[in-house]
């Protein structure tokens, strides 16, 4: 073995070993001097250009969205998009940003952000489901209905997407928005009745608001689940199964023109 | 004293160790650059564009649906809890976390390999770097020179600290090269935040500051080298202690992965803090996830870290002056 590799292969060491130390010092210092904040905002860059090529589709809202329930982890969004690709030529792009459990303030507050609001800006279609987590709250409000409450929780739904749609449509007024209603996922126990009623009203209210706004669409699914709903439910007998999801792509898909 | 130093590198670069660790070294590397590139086509095709921001929204996204799925466990929820909020910060400050280029492949590689890759690197150079010349007998030749004991372990020591120092610079360089292939080389000087602190599965970012990727890295490998070099001397004691190579090795590794598994398990062990394989993650504290035991701090990691590696010296050197060799 050559004794000048030993020796030069020894001074890099002794090199490397004098950098990595003054970087261990340094972070020790840097960590000690606890400087306060020093982010300065960021100027704002370029606006996001996305090449406009095909079709954009963003898609906001609850568990349905994000096809919580289906064994292949689609959604209804996962088939739909399926769907539309067989029926057109054109290139199509996917925002999903569903979110499991959100409630109609939650998307009102996402919706808010800037990263959104420029997708949104760029949507040619915008799908959405909400209000399930704001109604059921897990399956609570269902298991012993006070007419009181449930008006009040209505409300402060209604407030949060009357807000949210008027965000969506300062933003992009050229994008049609197809508002996926509500089921009734306890049609089959005692007290449908109640439920069906609270449900349709629910419904009814949602579609009230956006018959205020052009270019938006209610597409209802109570039907889809009125007759056989334990076939079309995931063993939580809350969201959807594939076939559920299948059901509900192919509604809004036969909505969708371009 | 030099020659001794000398001497002993001779010993480490015959045995083509430092070779051996950089073709591991090499081919892991590549390895993960391929992962990450693929990784970062399958973004592009399901996302259709590439802007940074659409990414992170959606990772955000992901995150958050993790979140509120049942059964996972509190301490990896409040790990995504705090992740969500900080890429939030990094969204509303508009600052791209992942850059695209060598160089931020190289401080998430560093930040990956810290607690388990480097210090397995480190084993290999430590620990038979005293028991193999017990098992050859070289150790009587070594012995019988004029020369104090403890001059002879201190000289296997700084050899051990020197190409522990080279291993951990080269592995930054083989990550910056064979990933700037890829990637391209540039990006040093992008933004990076650092100073996240987490208070009770918050994000406090009262402390965050923005520096730049080369004295992130800088920092960064400051760190692992800082670990490196707490795993080589505890591996070198073990060398002293164990007449076995395999058997000093296998204690190594057994504590190293225990350390993996427990940094899962013991935020409610609050004593666990103490073990020095809880604390190696300490580039976790740069970015600023939360750390397995609530409460812990960077310097505090580092000062459990110093005493087990100073005890060890401590131990290695009184037994290996009174040691018996025969």
């Amino acid at each position: 073995m050559n004794k000048t590799y030993v020796t030069i292969v020894s001074f890099l060491s002794i090199g490397a070993f004098l950098v990595l130390l003054f970087g261990f010092s340094w972070t020790i210092q840097n960590q000690l001097s606890k400087e306060k904040s020093t982010v300065r905002e960021q100027p704002q860059v370029e606006e996001i250009v996305n090449e406009k090529e095909g079709k954009t589709i963003v898609a906001l809202g609850d568990s349905l969205t994000r096809g919580t329930g289906d064994e292949e982890g689609k959604g209804y969004i996962g088939y739909l998009v399926e769907e539309l690709e067989e029926k057109t030529d054109e290139k199509l792009t996917l925002h999903n940003y569903g979110v499991k459990g959100y409630r109609s303030e939650q998307l009102l507050n996402q919706v808010k952000g800037d990263t959104i609001q420029n997708q949104i800006k760029d949507a040619d279609v915008i799908i959405m489901t909400i209000g399930g987590n704001d109604l059921f709250q897990g399956g609570q409000t269902l298991v012993s209905p006070k007419q009181d409450e449930i008006s009040l929780l209505k409300d402060q739904y209604v407030r949060n997407l009357k807000e949210t749609m008027e965000l969506i449509k300062s933003i992009n007024q050229d994008a049609v928005i197809f508002l996926v209603g509500l089921y009734n996922p306890f049609i089959d126990l005692e007290d449908a009745a109640t439920t069906t009623a609270v449900v349709r009203d629910w419904n009814y209210s949602t579609n009230l608001l956006l018959d205020q706004y052009p270019n938006t669409v209610f597409v209802p699914t109570f039907d889809l689940f009125q007759l056989k709903v334990n076939d079309y439910l995931f063993s939580d007998k809350f969201h959807p199964n594939s076939k559920g999801y299948q059901l509900i792509a192919e509604r809004v898909a036969s909505l969708i023109t371009w | 004293m030099n020659k001794l130093i000398h001497n002993e590198m001779l010993k480490i670069i015959r045995k083509r160790k430092l070779i051996v660790v950089i073709a591991i070294m090499a081919v892991l590397i590549s390895l993960f650059t391929y992962a990450q590139f693929r990784e970062v086509q399958r973004q592009i095709e399901k996302l259709g564009d590439v802007d940074w921001r659409t990414t992170l929204q959606q990772q955000i996204v992901d995150t958050q649906n993790r979140l509120t799925s049942s059964g996972i466990s509190d301490e990896w929820k409040a790990q995504l809890q705090i992740r969500v909020q900080q890429q939030q910060y990094y969204l509303d400050n508009n600052i791209n976390p992942a850059e695209p280029g060598a160089p931020t492949f190289v401080r998430s590689f560093a930040q990956e390999s810290i607690t388990l890759f480097v210090p397995l690197l480190i084993m290999i150079v430590a620990a038979d770097i005293v028991s193999s010349e017990r098992s050859a007998g070289t150790v009587k030749l070594l012995l019988t020179r004029p020369v104090k004991r403890w001059k002879i372990l201190l000289s296997k020591y700084v050899a051990l600290l020197l190409s522990i120092s080279i291993i951990v610079v080269l592995m930054g360089l083989l990550a910056y090269v064979i990933s700037g292939v890829v990637f391209g080389f540039g990006g040093w000087k992008a933004p990076i935040l650092t100073g996240f602190t987490s208070i009770g599965g918050e994000l406090n970012t009262s402390h965050v500051q923005l520096i730049d990727q080369w004295q992130y890295i800088l920092m960064e490998f400051g760190l692992v080298w800082f670990v490196a070099i707490v795993v080589g001397t505890l591996s070198f004691m073990l060398s002293v202690l164990l007449k076995s190579t395999s058997a000093s090795m296998g204690v190594m590794l057994a504590a190293l992965i225990a350390g993996l598994i427990l940094s899962n398990l013991v935020s409610s062990w609050q004593s666990a803090k103490y073990l020095f394989m809880i604390n190696l993650d300490l580039t976790g504290y740069l970015a600023g996830s939360s750390p397995p035991v609530p409460g812990m701090t960077l310097l505090f990691s580092i000062g459990v870290l110093a005493v087990w590696a100073v005890i060890a010296l401590f131990v290695s050197f009184s037994v290996f002056v009174r040691q018996d060799v025969y």
